[in-house]
C-alpha cells in the first residue's frame, strides 16, 4: 500500500528527481487506476458490453492518462482542498467520459429517432393523465404549446439541436461534444443561452414559476 | 418524456440564471467544493456558482458525485482495492 503524504510532501515528491519522485509517480499512479476502477464498477451499465480484461486496460489506459494530466497541472493546485481529492477528478473526469464513450460510440447522433418537426410535440405530448380535469389539461397543453414555439421560433439552429439530444433523447454532453466536434463549454453555454429563452418565453406569456411547478407537480 | 422529466426540466428551465459559470470553471473548483462539504462545511454558501451549475450540468453532476465518495474514501485509506469491487 503507498505511503500516506502531506499536500506538501506530494508536491515536493512529484517535483524532485530520482527515487522520491519515481515512487510519488508510482502511488499516484496507482490510487488514480483504483478510483477509475471504482467509478467503473459504479457505472457498469455503460461497460456492460466489455469484457473483464478490456474494462481493465481500459481503467489502466484512464488512470495513465490522468497522471499525465495532474502531472501537466501541479502549478494550478492551491491547495484548497487534499491533493488526492484534487488528482481524483482528473480521474472521475477521464474515466466516466471513457465509460459513457462505451455505451454511445455506435450511435450516430443523426440516427436519433426524434425528427424536429413533430418530434418535439410527440416529446411534450407523451404524458397524459386521465386524472386530469379539462381546465389543468387545458393549462398544461398552453405551457407545452408555449415551449414548443420558443424552441422551434426562437432558439438558433445549434440551441435547438443541443437541446434535442440532451434534453429529450438524453445523449451525454461528451457525445454531443465529440460528434459535434466542439468543447463543454460551448455546449454548456447553448443550453444556457436556450434554457433563458425558455425561461423568458413563459414568463412573457404569463406563465410565472410558481404555478406552472404547481400546475405539472400536483397528482390531478 | 415522462412526467418526472419534464417537471425536472421545467425547474430546471426556471431556476436558471442569466450568468451561469462554465464546465470548466466548475471543474477548477470542484475539489474545493467536495472538501467543504466533506468537512462538513456549507460548500452551498461559498461557492453557489458550483452548485447551480451543478444543478444545471448533468455531466458535472455526475462527476461531482464520484469525486465526493473518492474524497470520502480517503479517510478510509483510499477507494476499494480491484479485489474488493
Amino acid at each position: 500500500m503507498s505511503r500516506t503524504r502531506s499536500n506538501e510532501e506530494w508536491l515536493n515528491d512529484l517535483k524532485s528527481k530520482g527515487a522520491a519522485q519515481e515512487s510519488a509517480i508510482a502511488d499516484l499512479r496507482g490510487i488514480l487506476l483504483r478510483a477509475v476502477l471504482y467509478l467503473f464498477n459504479r457505472n457498469l451499465g455503460d461497460l456492460g458490453g466489455l469484457a473483464r480484461d478490456d474494462a481493465l486496460k481500459l481503467a489502466e489506459d484512464c488512470a495513465q492518462e490522468a497522471l499525465i494530466a495532474v502531472l501537466n497541472h501541479l502549478s494550478d493546485f492551491r491547495g484548497d482542498s487534499k491533493f488526492t481529492t484534487w488528482a481524483y477528478k482528473f480521474a472521475v473526469n477521464i474515466g466516466l467520459t471513457a465509460a459513457r464513450h462505451e455505451r454511445w460510440k455506435d450511435v450516430s447522433l443523426d440516427q436519433l429517432s426524434i425528427a424536429e418537426d413533430d418530434g418535439i410535440s410527440e416529446w411534450l405530448m407523451q404524458d397524459k393523465s386521465p386524472s386530469l380535469g379539462p381546465d389543468q389539461s387545458a393549462l398544461q397543453n398552453e405551457v407545452r404549446r408555449a415551449i414548443r414555439e420558443v424552441i422551434e421560433r426562437d432558439l438558433t439552429d445549434k440551441q435547438r439541436r443541443v437541446l434535442l439530444l440532451m434534453v429529450f433523447n438524453e445523449v451525454p454532453m461528451d457525445e454531443v461534444v465529440q460528434q459535434l466536434d466542439t468543447n463543454r463549454n460551448a455546449i454548456y453555454k447553448l443550453l444556457h443561452d436556450a434554457r433563458r429563452k425558455l425561461k423568458s418565453g413563459l414568463q412573457s406569456r404569463g406563465f410565472e414559476v410558481g404555478e406552472t411547478l404547481a400546475l405539472f407537480s400536483s397528482k390531478g | 418524456m415522462n412526467r418526472e422529466r419534464f417537471d425536472a426540466w421545467l425547474r430546471n428551465i426556471y431556476e436558471t440564471q442569466d450568468v451561469e459559470i462554465s464546465c470548466t470553471e466548475c471543474f477548477d473548483l470542484i475539489s474545493q467544493f467536495v472538501e467543504l462539504e466533506t468537512s462538513g462545511q456549507d460548500a452551498s454558501a461559498e461557492l453557489s456558482q458550483v452548485k447551480q451549475h451543478l444543478y444545471q450540468c448533468r455531466a458535472c453532476h455526475d462527476e461531482y458525485e464520484m469525486l465526493r465518495d473518492l474524497a470520502r474514501f480517503e479517510n478510509e485509506g483510499g477507494p476499494p482495492l480491484l479485489d474488493d469491487l
